[in-house]
């Protein structure tokens, strides 16, 4: 048995997951009603904000596995921080990407300096110098403690950031309509099923990209094994 | 304790005798005031002045992360890092010398820059200087506390000078916005707004205190 197969039950359990929730999604997008003021590309935002979702989680776990790992000393948890950090900025980026498609259409313009907005970019080149730091960091232990050091500093500044943007008059004029139940007839369920796709995006990914650092990690230890025969 | 005034007066000794720290950083700060000065709407008139503020921060934070750069990289001459790391003492107390000795060459750096920066503009910072340099410290230590932190491993890493201000930059918004936004007030208004002010308070905070507790695992060799 190796160290990959508890894995891969989780990886099978999230594709199934991911498979039915997102054929159910994309067919209650489709059915959907087309909104009266926007129109048809307010549906992006069936895609928009269930990814960050995605984003978020991500970078919550990078900060809870680098922490584990600072306290354990377990590869295993850094290992969860590099996985989570790479997935993170991948729904991350389709939170930048999506939204400012979706704001040329409605606000007409790409970007503004929105409470939000700048959090969410200044979390997100956060984690990209996150990711920068362990690639440029040699030696897996070194880079193990620099990124958890890293990531829970990172963490630590969101609550900062969100006093300090708001200070600066970067007033939020970001739809709260979840929030408020405001959502048109048919509108509930496309939002609910992208969170659970997301989520079960963002799990199986997550899987995946676990899988492929205990692989790595086994691959070194091999190697460290054949090197240490030899000699 | 003593770790720290020893760490402190060893950095500011040899900064004594080289030079080089303070040097470096006040030239490149004056270049980017001469810069600035000509990126800035023409004149000095009150448009030019409105970007004041916000120009001095940049050449502060410039400066900050050029000095910051050399705090530890001078360490890893003849393995003095090692040595810091083997030291029995509290890792807390090395971090706060290596800080505090990167502060005082900001905080001189400063002091010239602002200098330059009201000849250019054609500023009177008198009636404000007192609080000025309040908030210059404020921002000044945010700054030096967590960039003391990045700096020891930025200083471990491939491509060094690049990596410090890749890490730095992102988390420091909250010390600028609140720091640009106090001495904003000051400058064109004459007042010294509490909520920037509580910002960069509890900012250099959450920085001394993460940094202190996490310089531990930086320097575990």
């Amino acid at each position: 048995m190796t160290a990959t197969t508890p894995l891969r039950t989780w990886q099978h359990a999230s594709a199934v997951a991911l498979a039915v929730s997102a054929a159910l999604w994309a067919f209650f997008v489709w059915r959907a009603p087309i909104d009266a003021m926007q129109g048809p590309i307010q549906k992006i935002l069936y895609v928009h904000v269930p990814v960050v979702l995605g984003a978020y989680l991500g970078f919550f776990l990078t900060a809870l596995g680098g922490g584990l790992y600072l306290w354990r000393r377990e590869e295993r948890w850094d290992r969860l921080a590099a996985a989570a950090a790479e997935v993170g900025v991948l729904f991350c980026t389709l939170v930048l990407v999506t939204g400012p498609i979706w704001a040329k259409g409605t606000w007409g313009r790409w970007w503004t300096w929105d409470l939000r907005l700048t959090l969410t970019l200044l979390l997100y080149l956060v984690y990209v110098s996150y990711l920068l730091l362990r690639s440029f960091t040699e030696g897996s232990e070194r880079a193990a403690r620099f990124a958890a050091v890293y990531a829970i500093a990172g963490l630590a500044v969101i609550p900062l950031n969100y006093f300090a943007i708001d200070l600066a008059g970067g007033r939020t004029v970001h739809p709260e309509n979840l929030g408020r139940g405001s959502l048109g007839a048919g509108m509930r369920a496309p939002f609910a099923l992208g969170m659970l796709t997301a989520v079960a995006a963002f799990a199986h990914l997550l899987v995946r990209r676990l899988e492929v650092g205990a692989l790595r990690s086994e691959r070194d230890r091999r190697e460290a094994e054949a090197f240490r025969e030899e000699a | 304790m003593n770790a720290l005034v020893a760490i402190l007066w060893k950095d500011l000794l040899s900064e004594w005798r080289s030079r080089d720290r303070v040097v470096a950083m006040g030239v490149f700060a004056l270049l980017v005031v001469i810069v600035l000065y000509l990126a800035a709407p023409p004149g000095s008139g009150p448009e030019a002045r409105a970007h004041v503020p916000g120009l001095l921060w940049v050449a502060w934070s410039f400066a900050g992360v050029l000095g910051l750069n050399r705090a530890f990289a001078l360490e890893l001459e003849n393995e003095a890092l090692s040595g810091l790391a083997l030291a029995p003492v509290e890792r807390g107390f090395l971090f706060l010398g290596k800080a505090l000795a990167s502060f005082v060459l900001l905080l001189v750096v400063q002091l010239a820059s602002a200098l330059a920066f009201a000849l250019a503009f054609d500023l009177d910072l008198r009636p404000v200087a007192g609080r000025l340099a309040l908030v210059a410290a404020l921002g000044a230590a945010g700054l030096c506390t967590i960039g003391t932190l990045f700096s020891a491993i930025a200083v471990r890493t491939q491509y060094r000078e690049v990596m410090l201000p890749l890490l730095l930059l992102p988390l420091l918004v909250p010390v600028l916005l609140g720091a640009v936004r106090a001495t904003n007030a000051l400058l064109l208004e004459g007042t010294l707004p509490w909520p920037a002010l509580q910002l960069l308070l509890v900012t250099d905070g959450v920085f001394a205190i993460v940094s202190f507790l996490s310089f531990e695992v930086v320097l575990d060799e």
